[in-house]
């Protein structure tokens, strides 16, 4: 399992350096590689999910090497439902890095013992899980995405020379298609927290600081994505809203729980 | 033999001497090129930057006056330059290394106007065409000219020469595509009909832009143009209701105020839901108001922010093509090495020849004198052979190490004054007779050992 997550980062690695030198070139052939090799890591990575399940000591659903790592092969396998149709060679390169980065290190924590909790029975905290994860990571997708806006809208504003980034365009229906999905998963992770916490303390709610940050979080993103969507918010407010909201639901799930 | 360049290009000479030269009908102007005494070989390149003639020659002093006088009376018909001034002042001259180099920085677009533009290539690879089909093409110009197209494939390949747009048109698309993500599915509106909106017609039709339309002030005249190209044509009256289903707006339309003001492009962007909209203004003046670059998604460019991109593009091309320079060095000493086996072998063969007619003349010569019997005069035919190819046999091998290195010039030329190669009252200089027909063996490589002075 640890190896085929290793295997997963490394392809993930090759696949970002092929995507930057196809946007410096620029090449296509080199692109074309990039997405290849998010493709292969993307299936190295499933292999190790599926290979999870037979394993005696399983790392715990609470191990955020886990969720990190299902987090990126989430976020991975969305790209690559969208590069088929929006020319994307610009996020691939940030998101290879990232994505060995995080997978990387997920496979060295899931080699550490302490890390193994024990099986956890049940669809509810599975649910939760694998939903917030998920949220959090097309989330991350929206932020990358608004970030890249910000880049372009910028240079295209100060009349500089052509950039190698995707279309404004483009990025902005990268920036709306994750925050809509990814707000509804994050929502269904919400929704399947309290019936965990309840099968485990007998109470919906027990008042922790990653209860109140992840709440808060949430409430923010219900913002943004009304603004987004109802509000008619331009794209540009988008982008940066999409930045900071990330900035911000990251700490809540990922930071808050660092710090303690 | 030598290679050499003779002829005139944007850098020596302006437009109106250039077109005076400009070859229209190419095999009639070869024939006349390979019918001089001089020119063994040779291929024409005549575009609208440059007119050259790249030969090869065993006279280069006289070919370059031959050549000289070619461009004089068979390109320019005898007549005074225009403007003034002699020939002399607008034409060059390259030898050699310098030659070759210069054919390959002119296949790979780095001397061209626009560095890195893709067209000459394609007009290079014409020229070698049209020489081959009239035959004026012999063996050291195609391998020189299919080295130049590799050269320029790796340039282009290796750098990034030609990845930045240069013409303003070019830029204005790709401007286009960094904001849109598929062109073909846009939506153009072209205000006025004039020329520069006829050639911004052609030129975004041919980017495959989706749907174009035309307004006008003169609804006539945007129709006449319209019907031309098959789009659609509307007055000025229906302009706020086109803006806000148009994508990209190309405006060049004469009046003292700005058509587009900033009050009205914001009206027309709330109408668009936040869809970007890219303003190109050609007019003089101004036909769009500065101050609608500050819209959010308002793009606007005018011509000098068009030219400003393009100007920094082409900078950007020619810091490449310092990149560029590299890789043409290392093939012309590829090419180099290719002439120096090229003069190897001949040399190998010449003193073979040389050393067997002193051998067999002399045998000759002595056999007579002692009356040698068959068996004897076969073993001193035996001990001659073998003595002469333990003689040759080192200086022969290096000689054949030598043939893909550069400095290997050197070493065939000390060979060939060693062994007296080169004069004719050396013993067994006669042979030389009898290899005259080897147009090779003739190669003079003695420049191409000097130091590269460019």
């Amino acid at each position: 399992m640890i190896e085929l997550q290793q295997t997963a980062a490394a392809l993930y690695l090759a696949s970002g350096i092929a995507a930057l030198v196809g946007l410096t070139l620029p090449s296509r052939q080199a692109s074309r590689y990039a997405v290849v090799g998010l493709g292969f890591g993307a299936v190295a990575q499933g292999l190790a999910f599926a290979t999870l399940h037979r394993l005696d000591t399983v790392p715990s659903l609470r191990s955020l090497s886990l969720f990190g790592s299902f987090a990126v092969w989430v976020g991975v396998i969305f790209l690559l439902l969208l590069v088929r149709r929006i020319r994307l060679t610009g996020l691939l390169a940030a998101a290879g890095p990232v994505a060995f980065l995080v997978v990387f290190l997920a496979s060295m924590g899931l080699e550490n013992p302490a890390d193994s909790g024990g099986r956890v029975e049940g669809i509810v905290p599975h649910a939760h899980v694998l939903l917030s994860s998920a949220g959090l990571s097309l989330l991350g997708g929206a932020s990358l995405a608004g970030l890249f806006f910000l880049i372009q809208h910028r240079r295209l504003k100060r009349k500089t020379t052509s950039s190698r980034l995707p279309s404004l365009e483009a990025l902005d229906r990268v920036n709306r298609i994750a925050l809509a999905v990814g707000f509804a998963l994050l929502t269904l992770g919400v929704l399947t927290g309290p019936p965990w916490l309840y099968s485990v303390s007998g109470e919906f709610w027990s008042g922790s600081e990653h209860e109140m940050w992840t709440m808060m979080a949430w409430g923010i993103y219900a913002g943004l994505t009304a603004a987004r969507f109802v509000g008619g918010q331009g794209p540009r407010q988008a982008a940066a809203s999409a930045v900071a909201g990330f900035a911000f639901l990251f700490f809540a799930v990922v930071g808050v729980g660092l710090l303690r | 033999m030598k290679i050499l360049l003779f002829g005139m290009s944007h850098r020596s000479a302006p437009v109106e001497v250039r077109e005076r030269y400009a070859v229209e009908d190419h095999s009639a102007a070869l024939e006349k090129l390979v019918a001089l005494h001089e020119v063994d070989e040779a291929v024409l390149i005549s575009t609208c930057n440059r007119v050259e003639v790249v030969a090869t020659t065993r006279q280069p002093d006289a070919a370059i006056l031959s050549l000289f006088r070619f461009f004089h009376r068979e390109l320019g018909g005898d007549t005074p330059i225009p403007g003034g001034g002699e020939l002399d002042d607008h034409v060059y001259e390259y030898r050699d290394r310098d030659a070759v180099k210069h054919i390959f920085r002119v296949a790979s677009a780095i001397d061209s106007m626009v560095v890195g533009e893709p067209q000459i290539l394609g007009q290079v690879k014409d020229a070698y065409r049209k020489a081959l089909e009239s035959g004026s093409c012999g063996p050291v110009l195609s391998r020189l000219f299919q080295r130049a197209f590799a050269t320029a494939k790796r340039v282009k390949n290796e750098t990034r020469i030609a990845h930045r747009p240069v013409s303003v048109a070019r830029v204005a698309v790709d401007l286009a595509r960094q904001i849109f993500e598929d062109l073909g599915q846009k939506t153009a509106l072209m205000i006025g009909a004039g020329d520069m909106i006829e050639a911004s017609l052609i030129a975004l039709r041919r980017e495959g832009l989706g749907h174009l339309r035309v307004v006008n002030r003169s609804p006539e005249r945007a129709e006449a143009l319209a019907a031309r190209f098959g789009v659609s044509a509307h007055g000025l009256s229906e302009l706020d209701g086109l803006l806000e289903e148009s994508d990209i707006v190309l405006s060049c339309i004469g009046g003292d105020r700005a058509i587009l003001t900033r009050e009205r492009v914001a009206a027309v962007l709330r109408g668009r839901r936040s869809r970007p909209l890219f303003l190109i203004d050609l007019g003089v003046p101004r036909n769009v108001e500065p101050e609608v670059h500050g819209l959010d998604q308002a793009f606007l460019y005018d011509m000098d922010d068009l030219q400003e991109v393009a100007m920094k593009n082409e900078e950007q091309r020619r810091r490449e093509s310092l990149a560029g320079e590299r890789i043409i060095v290392e093939e012309e000493e590829r090419f180099a090495g290719w002439l120096v086996a090229l003069r190897a072998v001949p040399t190998i063969k010449h003193l073979r020849a040389r050393a067997e007619h002193v051998r067999f003349s002399e045998i000759e010569r002595f056999a007579q004198r002692l009356d040698l019997s068959p068996d004897q005069r076969e073993g001193v035919e035996l001990l001659t052979r073998a003595i002469v190819n333990k003689l040759l046999h080192p200086p022969l091998a290096r000689l054949g190490a030598q043939t893909d290195r550069e400095e290997g010039l050197a070493v065939l030329e000390e060979a060939r004054a060693l062994f007296a190669l080169d004069d004719p009252g050396a013993p067994g200089a006669e042979i030389d007779r009898e290899l005259q027909g080897d147009a090779i063996r003739r190669v003079d490589l003695s420049d191409w050992s000097q130091d590269d002075e460019s």
